[in-house]
């Protein structure tokens, strides 16, 4: 006699017979998206983000695979290639037959889309910040939601429009991979000091935030002492993760030196910091000020979702799987050579970008070509170049070699007693490195040539009196006044 | 049905409910299944494997029947090799191992179909199938994060299920008419002679299933209620009830919808064992491996840390 008869394994296994329904489609479909270079699902990667949240609830971690999730499946070298030269060609189709600027720009070149391959894209014209800035209107493939405009620390601010597809695309991925990372957590309070012109950034930071449960406070980059007063203490109103500048950070571990504070004072657990060259002398004071490691990373508005970390052997690693990454020699343009510095060429893929997606951008973002070995760090099978050593247009090219903007920050942000950041200016004398200092930010001032010369720099060294603001802008300096601050009753 | 043959119906089917769930729980014990990245069971999981349950007994009823053994036998290896690949974890072994017993259960069908005085060797290899199937798949599910909360639903629409395909439409009888006999037929149980029992596979996949997820969400007070449920709900009262039947009516039902009796006591067991606090999580059951922090790295740094793309100024 049958009682019943139910198939009760039936169901959708996936390589190693594991049955999680729900959120396996909706890998599968995400994956196949990825492959096929098909839009992605917006929803889809979204509910991605409360799978990840519902598998750290109930088992405390991810999966064993979760590197293989996140960094896609470790394909051989010509798959790889295959893919990329896909991604190529899809993304350059797309872009002549949407873009006038770039129907023009592949025209002109005489390079047809569909024969691209990473061979031969040095044929197309790397896209200046100029083309950008000069036709900005000709870069537009699909309906604009939000513009974010640069800094301008270079000059000019360029002003990159994103589509409504990439504004929720873009944070779902993030914190995916902040979620499986265990970087971001429902219980974490992110602080958020950042230059409220980053409108991109402070946007897809709230998503993110919102998508991992976790709690945001922007803050913008109001005067130090307001932001210290907000990090300050361990109760819940007190951030837990912080995101800044490297020369705002400067700044508020200055400041809370000053005030005697130590990392018992503070909740912080990881502050994350970019868009500017970060030493490791800063970084290692803010460690021990604040008790949070202080992680780099690099991203840029135009290139965004292009992004990278920086390793435990200070590389900068760059997913490959988003857009292709070069990395040209600064006078010739061909691809630098192993140990030759070079200035970072992205290009973003489709479907990752859609609104002003740019190819082979030209980011001035200095760098150096790894020797040409096998990677020994922890993201070995990520590609890598050297960190970011500053722009490629402030390189001083002395009788000695090139010195790079790296170079002379870390000698001066590691002399005894520095006030971060410290105000300088570097130049190029007689074929001989030149520095001028503000008196404010070095209280020993004979020693530095010393410092210097013991990194290897041959350098004249000039201290300026005063602040010396007008001898090197940084983000800090972007500063918004609040009433309080300005002594005002709001 | 004499008293003998009731009582060994009873006793049979009592040690295959009861042995199934038991040794569920000690894989459950013992074996910790790799689980992927992303993904912990939910109830749209179970409304998808509801799906399945509806759809594939008709899917089954359409094959010919010289292609349903393949087709099972098939089902049965893979579901196997998953199950028991962290079991036997050299795959050539593993394999061997679920060819061998599949060979088996097709020989002595062979045999039973030649001489129904050899059924009794088909029913003791094909159940060794079965049970294992269901202990691999209970376990997949358990260990995948499925709640007692889902589990319980799932017996409840389970129940509906039988009572409309037993009672209106007789789809049950169907799929039972057209298996038995078979290799690899989704039942267990014994024949011996004139005595004999039989439980289908879905119903020993749901108990070993509440068994397990009962004791993964509430421990040793969840297992012992949950097996007196199965003991009770799962193996007396649907064994008890033909004789009952046939005493009241005189007609002797050939199958009986066992989870009629058992869905609605799990979920009720369910709402009892949810009075004494929240499901204990896998987490709780067996808490992750920490990462030790790297050289020269902050004691603030903490578990699940490595370098990674992350948002950025």
């Amino acid at each position: 006699m049958v009682l019943a008869a139910h198939p009760g394994m039936a169901g959708n296994l996936d390589g190693q017979g594991r049955t999680m329904f729900d959120a396996g489609i909706r890998q599968f479909r995400m994956a196949l998206a990825m492959v096929l270079g098909r839009p992605i699902n917006v929803r889809s990667a979204e509910k991605l983000v409360d799978d990840a949240l519902a598998t750290l609830a109930e088992f405390g971690s991810p999966g064993e695979d979760v590197e293989q999730l996140l960094r896609g499946a470790a394909a051989d070298p010509q798959m790889r290639t295959d893919l990329t030269n896909k991604a190529l060609r899809r993304t350059a189709k797309r872009l002549v037959a949407k873009s006038p600027f770039y129907a023009d720009h592949f025209a002109a070149a005489r390079v047809d889309p569909a024969a691209l391959t990473v061979e031969n894209i040095t044929a197309v014209p790397v896209t200046t910040k100029a083309d950008l800035v000069e036709r900005a209107r000709d870069f537009l493939c699909s309906e604009p939601f939000l513009a974010s405009r640069t800094t301008g620390t270079t000059g000019r601010p360029t002003e990159v429009w994103y589509s409504r597809y990439e504004e929720r695309l873009w944070p779902a991925l993030v914190a995916l991979s902040q979620v499986l990372r265990g970087t971001v957590r429902t219980t974490d309070l992110v602080q958020f000091n950042i230059s409220s012109r980053a409108t991109g950034t402070a946007y897809a930071e709230m998503q993110v935030a919102r998508l991992s449960g976790a709690a945001i406070r922007m803050v913008g980059l109001v005067p130090p002492a307001e932001t210290l007063d907000l990090m300050t203490g361990t109760g819940p109103s007190a951030p837990t993760l912080m995101v800044t500048y490297p020369s705002y950070l400067g700044q508020l571990t200055r400041l809370a030196r000053e005030r005697g504070l130590g990392p018992a004072d503070f909740r912080l657990r990881r502050i994350n910091v970019g868009s500017e060259v970060l030493s490791p002398a800063l970084a290692e004071a803010s460690e021990k000020t604040f008790g949070a490691p202080v992680h780099d990373g690099y991203g840029m508005t135009e290139v965004t979702p292009v992004a990278g970390a920086i390793c435990r052997q200070r590389h900068l690693h760059i997913d490959a799987g988003i857009g292709l990454v070069e990395v040209c020699d600064l006078d010739t343009g061909a691809p630098a050579a192993p140990g030759a510095l070079g200035t970072i060429v992205a290009t973003p893929f489709f479907p990752y970008r859609e609104c002003m997606p740019l190819f082979r951008y030209d980011t001035r973002d200095l760098v150096r070509q790894l020797p040409d070995a096998p990677l020994t760090c922890e993201m070995a099978n990520v590609p890598a170049t050297s960190h970011i050593l500053g722009k490629a247009d402030h390189v001083l090219r002395t009788q000695d070699g090139p010195v790079t903007p790296r170079q002379v920050i870390e000698v001066l942000d590691a002399l005894p007693g520095a006030c971060w950041p410290v105000r300088h200016r570097a130049d190029v004398v007689d074929g001989r490195l030149h520095v001028e200092v503000a008196a404010s930010s070095v209280p020993e001032t004979s020693d530095i040539a010393r410092h210097f010369a013991e990194a290897g720099l041959d350098v004249t060294v000039d201290v300026v009196p005063g602040e010396g603001r007008e001898l090197r802008r940084y983000r800090c300096d972007l500063v918004e006044n609040s009433f309080a601050s300005a002594g005002r009753a709001a | 049905m004499t008293a003998a043959q009731n009582a060994f119906f009873v006793l049979v089917t009592l040690a295959v409910a009861l042995g199934v769930s038991l040794a569920s729980i000690a894989y459950f014990r013992r074996v910790t299944l790799p689980r992927p990245a992303v993904g912990a069971f939910n109830g749209n999981d179970m409304v998808i494997m509801m799906g399945f349950v509806v759809v594939l007994p008709f899917l089954y009823l359409s094959l010919p029947g010289w292609l349903l053994p393949p087709v099972l036998g098939l089902t049965l290896a893979g579901g196997l090799a998953v199950g028991y690949g962290p079991v036997v974890r050299r795959g050539a072994v593993r394999w061997s191992l679920i060819a061998g017993l599949l060979v088996a259960d097709w020989l002595t069908a062979r045999s039973a179909d030649d001489d129904p005085t050899h059924a009794t060797p088909y029913w003791l290899v094909n159940s060794l199938v079965i049970m294992l199937m269901a202990v691999g798949a209970a376990n997949l599910n358990a260990q995948g994060g499925l709640k007692l909360r889902h589990v319980s639903r799932f017996a409840l629409a389970l129940a509906i299920y039988d009572l409309f395909f037993a009672t209106v439409v007789p789809l049950t009888q169907k799929l039972f008419d057209a298996v038995q006999g078979y290799a690899f037929a989704p039942s267990a149980g014994l024949r011996i002679g004139e005595f004999g029992a039989v439980v289908g596979m879905g119903d020993l996949l749901v108990y070993a299933l509440f068994t397990t997820v009962a004791y993964k969400a509430y421990g040793r007070q969840g297992l012992v209620l949950a097996l007196c449920l199965v003991a009770v709900f799962g193996a007396l009262a649907p064994t008890l009830a033909p004789v009952t039947v046939e005493a009241l009516t005189g007609h002797l039902p050939k199958i009986v919808p066992a989870q009629i009796f058992f869905g609605p006591a799990a979920f009720v067991g369910y709402l009892v064992l949810r009075r004494s606090g929240p499901e204990r999580r896998m987490a709780d059951v067996r808490p992750p491996a920490r990462l030790a922090p790297a050289d020269g790295e902050l004691p603030a740094h903490e578990e699940l840390e490595t370098a990674g793309p992350r948002t950025r100024p």
